[in-house]
């Protein structure tokens, strides 16, 4: 008897003496508003109908738009809250949002922002000039955080702001910047959070986000998932759908697998390989261009590669548009410029050195280019440019057929940047992540003092001009035609070869209506239902 | 009895500073700066320096070591750069999922494990025995992950069964009394929760439990084989007990003693293979955010959840040594 009790005794002792010690424990882990928020969700979820999933690959850093610097924050932030401005829909052109208007004063130093009335953040305290100021106060020196990723790119040359009245702010700057209205657009930094929650909370709202958008805030289960519900004093027509829920689905194929199954209703993050599985299961793709550029560079401080004549030469011998189909196919757009298609300055007339493989081998031997390239490559794949190995050895072809060889040196991307830090290449790759779909944020770059920026080592006095005069000049057709102008002297200079524009690649069930995925990697859950 | 227990207890410390110089070594050495990572691609040099400092990151290696332990010997494990969280509230919101993960691949593998080992071996060299030795060798040889693909894209994607990721559908979650999400929905008599929960459980449980299943079997087998060609087994047949008292009074029990280390070791290596099951099956539990801490260079998280995992071990081994005692009196410790 005494064996046979043993018997069943023996697996069963081992797992209920970890069940006593977890069990105590879980029981900590969430706060009681939200297992009441919880219970208010239940009753939605037997009707089966009102919600929408959305399939992200992994958990968001925190919700408070100030300490983080992820997409996936992102995404979720965007439906949260809201800035003063806003992107259209399709572009990063810039609309009113919680700002109805603003002046901006001659010298170009004071944006007077007319703020909306009637406005409420969630917590029903109301919007104003006075939170405005909260706001860009805690990422201004001596309150900014060390850990706040975007205070200092976005608010930058911010000297103080001022409330004029309770619906007025006044943003005083060092320095003229006309990109300062475009960062006051991005989800990073710039979107209002209600200043009660703020100092409930200790001033990081990463858990317990209160803004003025279209969702407000239920909860967020560790590893698991965030749920939002509707905001129905919303100061534009409230959000269709009741409740969002994001879910954090690491692996490709699972996630894709859970769009088939119904499980979540649009999921984002596909590569290559998911496409044909997304189709076969009759799910739909969206494919936007991304905000990013993925470009190869010359070292200009090295010989010969200071000649445009050589660089020009090399550049006739590489066919990037062949490179770009064969290379990414779908997954990416070929560059024609550093800007991508969808932001303000980019224009259609700019034209790149064009592949001319005779030519280049003849302009070679002219300016007696008879060296070996030294070639270095991240081998990482990158949100701009998932193979840039690939990309390298397709260049070191086409050069090789031009007579031109090549040695090709690869690392990872954190020895990669040391790699390019300390300049010993006559070649490099890179690329650009935009943050505010600005044309200053990219194309300030090629010119910038930091060699982790500006690989190509370039000192160029008539490019700096340029890009001051933009940062100085109101937005309009006059700005975007001096952009524009860059952009053709930048592609004379022949330094940098634009490859190509990633695609953000999304996808979701045919039964949800008006989809879209935003060029900045947003997605906004307004207008959307199913 | 108690002393072993407390001498035992006291080589956990030996063991916990083992293994906490390993991963504290091996995240320093081979991760990448978490000050990148974290302060994003506007940080300035000056500001990843600053960063640095206020993580006491710009100190000696073993400075940086003794400051942890420190903390630890106080009960803190640090804060995650990133969520900014304490390491321990950060883990043990995660940790009942892992649990509840765990304990179900533990049952299904050893029940499936030990009935498959005790049937081969009385019918060894049948095709019941070659089938289950297969699927043993099968079981011990594929990885978890491309396992639980392959249950996810069949029973999932071709015929729609089972859900593919997650605990539970969001809104059907129970309130949170103990974590675990079968025992919550149970306690609320919620049953469509409670069938969410186990519909979620069972590709995660099975993925997990294939490889200590295969090797429960295995070890089930031989125990068994030999404890059938005893002396005693000769005599018990020979006095005519019934056959299935046999095998279950006089060959299992006696076998047991292995077979328990066996499953004692795999409660704990389970949890390694949380890693990549709970990754694959979107699983919200430590394995999956152990993965994403170590991608981030999230030295605090990764080392909490790698002193908690060799703690969880080591107790297992000390509750296998003590189950022992209780099966075989002939055991006694002093």
């Amino acid at each position: 008897m005494k064996k046979k009790l043993a018997l069943v005794v023996a697996p069963l002792l081992a797992l209920t003496m970890l069940v006593g010690c977890g069990g105590n424990k879980a029981t900590t882990q969430k706060g009681d508003s939200t297992n009441q928020a919880q219970s208010a969700d239940t009753a939605t979820a037997q009707t089966g109908s009102d919600v929408l999933v959305f399939g992200q690959g992994s958990e968001p850093r925190g919700l408070d738009p100030a300490f983080v610097d992820d997409g996936e924050s992102s995404k979720v932030i965007v439906n949260i809250y809201e800035g003063l401005l806003a992107y259209a829909k399709d572009s990063t052109e810039l609309e009113p949002c919680l700002a109805e208007s603003w002046e901006v004063s001659e010298d170009g130093l004071s944006y007077t922002f007319k703020l909306r009335e009637g406005v409420k953040f969630h917590d029903g305290t109301d919007f104003n000039a006075e939170a405005v100021k909260i706001n860009i106060d805690r990422q201004l020196p001596p309150l900014r955080q060390e850990d706040m990723p975007y205070a200092s790119f976005v608010f930058a040359d911010v000297k103080d702001v001022e409330v004029v009245d309770t619906y007025s702010v006044k943003i005083n700057l060092t320095k003229k910047n006309t990109a300062f209205l475009a960062n006051l657009a991005m989800s990073l930094a710039a979107p209002i959070v209600s200043p009660a929650a703020l100092e409930a909370s200790g001033g990081n709202v990463n858990e317990s986000p209160v803004g003025t958008g279209p969702y407000k805030f239920v909860e967020w289960n560790p590893s698991e998932d965030i749920v939002l519900t509707r905001n129905d004093e919303y100061w534009r027509e409230p959000a269709k759908t009741k409740n969002i829920v994001f879910k954090f689905i690491p692996d490709n194929s699972a996630r894709i697998v859970a769009l088939k199954n119904g499980d979540v209703d649009m999921i984002d993050g596909i590569d290559s390989t998911g496409v044909a599985q997304i189709e076969a299961d009759g799910n739909k793709l969206y494919n936007v261009a991304g905000m990013n550029i993925n470009y190869m560079a010359y070292n200009t401080t090295r010989a010969p590669f200071d000649n445009v004549a050589v660089r020009t030469a090399l550049t006739k011998a590489i066919n990037v548009p062949e490179l770009v189909k064969a290379l990414y196919g779908d997954y990416a757009e070929l560059a024609t410029s550093i800007l991508p298609s969808f932001m303000p300055g980019f224009s259609e007339e700019i034209k790149q050195i064009a592949y001319d493989a005779e030519a280049a081998k003849s302009e070679l031997a002219a300016a007696g280019f008879n060296q070996p390239i030294k070639m270095i490559v991240y081998n990482n794949p990158r949100p701009y440019n998932a193979r840039n190995k690939a990309l390298a050895e397709s260049i070191q072809s086409y050069w090789s057929k031009v007579g031109v060889e090549v040695v090709i040196e690869d690392y990872d991307w954190t020895t990669y940047k040391d790699k390019v830090i300390a300049g010993d290449y006559d070649v490099c790759f890179y690329g650009w992540i935009g943050d505010n779909g600005d044309p200053d944020n990219f194309l300030n770059l090629l010119c910038d003092q930091n060699a982790a920026m500006n690989v190509a080592r370039l000192n160029d006095e008539t490019l700096k001009e340029m890009i001051t005069e933009g940062t100085s000049t109101e937005k309009g057709p006059e700005r975007d035609a001096l952009y524009t102008k860059a952009e053709q002297y930048i592609a004379e200079l022949g330094v940098w070869v634009p490859i190509s524009h990633a695609n953000s690649l999304s996808a979701y069930s045919p039964a949800v209506q008006n989809y879209s995925y935003h060029p900045t990697g947003n997605i906004f859950f307004r207008e959307m239902y199913k | 009895m108690i002393k072993y227990i407390i001498k035992r207890l006291l080589l956990l410390i030996p063991v916990l500073l083992g293994v906490s110089i390993i991963i504290f070594a091996i995240m320093r050495v081979f991760s990448p700066d978490p000050a990148g990572i974290v302060l994003g691609q506007h940080a300035t040099e000056e500001k990843m320096v600053e960063w640095r400092a206020a993580n006491g990151l710009d100190q000696p290696v073993v400075t940086q070591y003794v400051e942890y332990m420190k903390g630890v010997f106080k009960g803190d494990f640090g804060t995650s750069y990133y969520s900014k969280k304490p390491v321990a509230k950060e883990i043990f919101s995660r940790f009942p999922a892992t649990l509840e993960l765990a304990f179900c691949a533990i049952i299904i593998a050893s029940v499936f494990g030990m009935s498959l080992g005790v049937l081969s071996a009385v019918k060894k060299n049948s095709w019941i025995d070659n089938m289950s030795m297969v699927l043993s060798l099968v079981g011990v040889s594929m990885p978890i992950f491309w396992l639980g693909i392959l249950l996810i894209i069949f029973f999932s994607g071709t015929l729609g069964w089972l859900p593919a990721q997650g605990r539970i559908e969001t809104l059907l979650r129970p309130e949170n009394v103990t974590g675990f999400y079968l025992i919550d929905s149970l306690i609320k008599g919620n049953m469509e929760s409670f069938s969410s929960a186990v519909r979620h459980l069972v590709l995660p449980s099975i993925a997990l439990a294939m490889y200590s299943m295969a090797i429960i079997a295995r070890m089930t087998r031989s125990t068994m084989l030999e404890t059938l060609s005893q002396d005693y087994i000769r005599t018990a047949r020979a006095k005519g007990i019934v056959e299935r008292k046999v095998i279950r009074k006089h060959a299992l029990s006696n076998a047991l003693i292995p077979i328990v280390t066996v499953i004692g070791i795999q409660l704990g290596s389970l949890m390694g293979g949380a890693v990549l099951t709970e990754t694959v099956f979107a699983w919200p539990g430590i394995g999956k955010y152990t993965v994403e801490a170590i991608m981030k260079s999230d030295f605090p998280i990764v080392q909490g959840v790698v002193l908690l995992v060799a703690f969880i071990f080591v107790m297992m081994n000390l509750v296998v040594d003590i189950i022992y005692a209780f099966l075989d009196p002939r055991i006694k410790y002093s």
